[in-house]
């Protein structure tokens, strides 16, 4: 233990001892009411849900239909919403590591000048950009895509991702690079063999940071999804949401659909999430 | 140090530049253009197309005079201090967590943390917009059933004539103009971001054991500690996060725009800056009038940006 406690072990002590757990179990409890919220409801109807709200309904009234309802419904979106997020995921993080080499490990002439031609971009704020966005991507024929999504989440990727790996891969060791320089390494083959083997765990943090980034996305896709078939989760889940007449055992089915693919994610790459976020793999 | 290339050794290797072009490309059709189009489109009466018409300065004497703007920025005002407000309980349970004696608990918590993380924000939402419903959401039947009803409604006419809650009436907590703020405050409560507390946790990590002994020595309570040893430590990404708040906090209209539609609520009391900016070329169709009320927000927050980079400094 970090701070030691100088009381005798005795009745105050040993509440004192539990205290803590106590308050960090029911905040627990808190964070995860709405999970279970969404798990239990999903299986009712809206009768079921105002007899019992709070409960589970028993095993033999489950209604597991609203699930095979739910799975058409926002399936599509699903499927649109993973494409969208792994394509824009490893493209982000694919150039920003192309980039943070060329910024890392070399001060080439003019590359102060392209740094600060990144950073600045941290000071603008992404708000102003969406009008005239909205016009580029019409002007680009861009409206209406997929294929917008992921060049605009690209770009927006592009800073943060090259700031935290530029700052990492400047700590990596000179002496790799110039032997593997000496063995006649490309910069390309550099990359392969001694950056990315390197780095893989801020590449996987930055990466499911990324992916969470895509799949919680709803302004942009709101405003440049026409077509019901493009639907990704933002706006299925916001037209979802403009029903009238609401069966919230369905919603709730549907919005578990909507967290599959993350609780996957999340189930491989938990160890590395924490991981990496408790080291300070990203600081701030 | 890494290697400076003289010019000649540059030019040898110019193909290293490749390497950067995809990045910049991408950042200069998407971030820079865009930011010049609307510093362009900004003296423009614009529906969007291809007809515009030069008005000079008039979008910016428009939003002298623009009553619900100048509103919009009293409202954020007021989000952005409930926002600082619910940075605490991310701090202190990043403290309890970290004084607890088991290395053991202190990984499971860390992880159960990220477990409700799985939950989409955006789901999130809609789960507490579902809470706050007047007939079926949670929120009132807890209020119901704990008596914390009868007792709004008790001060309401007794003591503060709010005339907001009443007797035989569910409470409307995204539809009635004065509980909008209120409810804005109460949403996502416990207020913990898991990956707020892990930063912390992780900046809590590097004080050792024997600054603890030290100030138990010189007799220094669990208080004393929080603000002699473990707040300091943690200070830079406090500080860090504070700033992201703020900034996001200013520009956001997310969550406005999902809870109470593109108008900001009934009597337009949920309404931000973000949120009219968007209403304005969206709904109203005056792409113009929406990049000149981007500029001004964008000259906020710059200049905040820079007031902050002045006051504070962050290491890498």
């Amino acid at each position: 233990m970090s701070a030691p406690v100088s009381t005798r072990p005795g009745r105050a002590g040993r509440l004192a001892a539990v205290l803590p757990h106590v308050v960090i179990g029911a905040i627990l409890l808190i964070e995860f009411f709405p999970l279970y919220m969404m798990l239990q409801v999903a299986f009712k109807d809206n009768a079921a849900f105002i007899d019992n709200p709070w409960l589970p309904a028993p095993l033999a009234d489950w209604r597991w239909e609203n699930w095979w309802f739910a799975l058409n419904l926002i399936g599509p979106y699903v499927a649109n919403t993973v494409f969208v997020a792994v394509t824009g995921t490893v493209c982000s993080v694919a150039l920003a590591v192309l980039g943070a080499y060329f910024f890392a490990r070399y001060r080439l002439p003019g590359s102060g000048v392209l740094w600060s031609l990144f950073m600045v971009l941290m000071l603008l704020p992404g708000i102003a950009n969406l009008v005239p966005l909205f016009t580029l991507l019409k002007e680009l024929s861009l409206l209406n895509t997929l294929w917008a999504l992921i060049a605009v989440g690209v770009a927006g990727g592009q800073v943060f991702n090259l700031f935290v790996l530029r700052n990492f891969i400047e700590d990596l060791p000179k002496d790799l690079f110039e032997a593997a320089e000496m063995d006649g390494a490309g910069h390309l083959q550099q990359i392969r063999h001694i950056v990315v083997p390197m780095s893989r765990s801020i590449l996987g943090t930055l990466a499911i940071m990324a992916f969470l980034g895509k799949w919680n996305e709803f302004l942009l896709p709101l405003v440049i999804l026409r077509d019901r078939e493009l639907f990704t989760l933002g706006v299925g889940l916001i037209y979802l949401d403009g029903e009238y007449v609401k069966q919230w055992g369905q919603i709730m089915a549907a919005y578990c659909f909507a967290a599959l693919p993350l609780i996957i994610l999340f189930l491989f790459t938990m160890r590395l999430f924490v991981k990496g976020l408790s080291q300070g793999a990203i600081k701030g | 140090m890494k290697p400076r290339l003289s010019a000649a050794q540059a030019r040898r290797e110019w193909r290293l530049y490749l390497f950067v072009v995809p990045s910049l490309v991408m950042v200069a059709t998407f971030a820079y253009f865009p930011a010049a189009s609307a510093i362009y489109h900004s003296f423009f009466e614009w529906q969007g197309g291809d007809a515009k018409q030069f008005i000079g300065l008039a979008n910016f004497q428009r939003l002298l005079n623009d009553a619900v703007l100048w509103d919009s920025f009293g409202t954020v005002a007021l989000l952005i201090l409930f926002n600082l407000f619910k940075m605490i309980p991310a701090i202190l349970l990043a403290v309890l967590i970290h004084r607890l004696k088991s290395e053991r608990w202190q990984y499971a918590y860390r992880a159960m943390l990220v477990v409700p993380m799985i939950v989409p924000h955006l789901v999130t939402l809609f789960i507490w917009k579902f809470f706050f419903d007047p007939n079926l959401g949670i929120l009132n039947r807890v209020l119901d059933a704990t008596g914390g009803k009868v007792l709004l409604v008790w001060l309401d006419q007794n003591v503060f004539h709010w005339q907001v809650f009443f007797e035989r009436i569910p409470i409307g907590w995204l539809s009635q103009p004065e509980l909008i703020l209120p409810s804005l405050f109460l949403w996502g409560f416990p207020w913990i971001g898991a990956v707020g507390v892990l930063i912390y946790l992780a900046g809590l990590q590097s004080i050792g054991t024997e600054v603890y002994e030290a100030a138990e020595l010189d007799g220094v309570g669990p208080i004393g500690k929080f603000f002699y040893i473990e707040l300091p430590l943690i200070l830079t990404q406090v500080r860090l996060n504070l700033t992201l708040l703020i900034i996001s906090t200013l520009q956001g209209y997310g969550l406005q725009l999902l809870l109470l539609g593109d108008a900001g609520g009934p009597g337009g009391r949920g309404m931000t800056p973000g949120l009219w900016m968007y209403n304005r070329a969206f709904i109203a169709g005056e792409f113009g009038y929406a990049c000149a009320v981007g500029m001004l927000l964008f000259t906020v927050i710059l200049l905040l940006t820079w007031i902050n980079h002045r006051l504070v400094r962050v290491e890498k």
